[in-house]
């Protein structure tokens, strides 16, 4: 993954989006592909499913350390693992 | 006949996730005859997380038969994750098939992992570097495995079960540009060349449920993020009747969704 310098107010929020993307899927403490960074006015907003709470909190622990200055939210959900109520016929 | 399909995939398993799923497993031999397992059982493929989802598939009253995903494949440990399934009862497809006799007939499973490529008209070609002749020729050979997998099987019902997608219905919500590293076209061509009844994948997270192969064959997104429980259950036969539908557990619907 490439690094960016320290220039003025750091890199362009496309590359932020997309090294944190792939940070997700590459760290071995996470390899998440399913979670979507989308750019808003005030923040970056990660969105996704994940197995389990752990997993969400590493998600933002990891994308804090590694952008300290970058406002992050989360709407990340952990996904529901009942049983099924309903079946589907195929005839 | 009617044969009872439970299926899943992309559970991502690890000591974390350990026993989430095992209530609803519990279940699973009053509503049915097999579960199926469409890859990505692991976070990063390594023994230690194989062993998880063997404590958690494993043991179960009805068969098990699984394909691997592509994080099955990531810490390249794939003998020794294949092992510990095999060990705890599960069947691990990759090219091949398996037979099993349940009450409404034979059902033949034959699976394959796949591999991407795109879809028809949009998709990568066997030309060029030799990266990509790499990448384009792994899925031919993927999807050649299949169809001969399907075809060779003698069984009453034909079902496919692979990780990457056979059709881009199933997509639906993922974006455009990522569809070429998310299924081929030539996968849905191997379907279609057997008369299979069922095509179950998983891979694509952010997909939809329900599509069809151009020959019309019947495909279910199960990816665990896409179904939103522990698995789906599917009723595949030709003499359905709604009255036969039995509720699922203690909470169950008699009413289908179709």
């Amino acid at each position: 993954m490439t690094h960016h310098r320290d220039i003025g107010a750091g890199p362009p929020d496309e590359y932020v989006e997309a090294e944190i993307q792939r940070l997700l899927v590459e760290d071995p403490a996470v390899a998440e592909q399913g979670i979507t960074v989308v750019r808003r006015e005030r923040a970056l907003v990660l969105y996704g499913e994940v197995e389990s709470p752990h997993r969400r909190e590493e998600i933002l622990r990891l994308v804090s350390e590694r952008f300290p200055d970058v406002p992050v939210t989360s709407d990340i959900g952990v996904i529901r693992a009942q049983a099924p109520t309903e079946i589907e016929q195929l005839p | 006949m009617v044969i009872r399909i439970a299926a899943v995939g992309d559970v991502h398993l690890d000591e974390d996730v350990v026993g989430r799923f095992r209530p609803a497993l519990e279940e699973l031999p009053e509503c049915a005859d097999v579960l199926l397992l469409a890859g990505d059982l692991t976070r990063h493929g390594t023994e230690a997380e194989a062993r998880c989802v063997a404590e958690e598939f494993g043991g179960l009253a009805v068969p098990v038969v699984t394909v691997l995903g592509n994080h099955d494949h990531q810490c390249d440990q794939v003998p020794q994750v294949v092992k510990v399934l095999e060990d705890a009862g599960i069947t691990v497809l990759e090219g091949n098939g398996v037979v099993l006799d349940c009450a409404g007939g034979r059902l033949g499973i034959a699976g394959v992992k796949g591999f991407g490529g795109g879809f028809a008209g949009r998709c990568a070609s066997d030309f060029g570097e030799p990266e990509m002749k790499a990448f384009v020729r792994t899925t031919t050979d993927s999807a050649d495995r299949l169809g001969a997998a399907l075809r060779s099987l003698d069984c009453d019902m034909l079902v496919a079960l692979t990780h990457y997608s056979p059709v881009p219905d199933t997509l639906a919500g993922e974006p455009l540009e990522i569809y070429p590293f998310l299924g081929s076209y030539q996968l849905g061509q191997a379907i279609d060349s057997a008369p299979t009844a069922l095509a179950v994948h998983g891979h694509a997270h952010a997909g939809t449920e329900r599509g069809t192969t151009p020959g019309g064959v019947r495909v279910r997104n199960v990816a665990h993020p896409v179904i939103k429980q522990a698995y789906s259950v599917f009723h595949v036969g030709d003499q359905l009747d709604t009255d036969q539908v039995s509720p699922i557990g203690q909470s169950g619907s008699q009413r289908s969704w179709s």
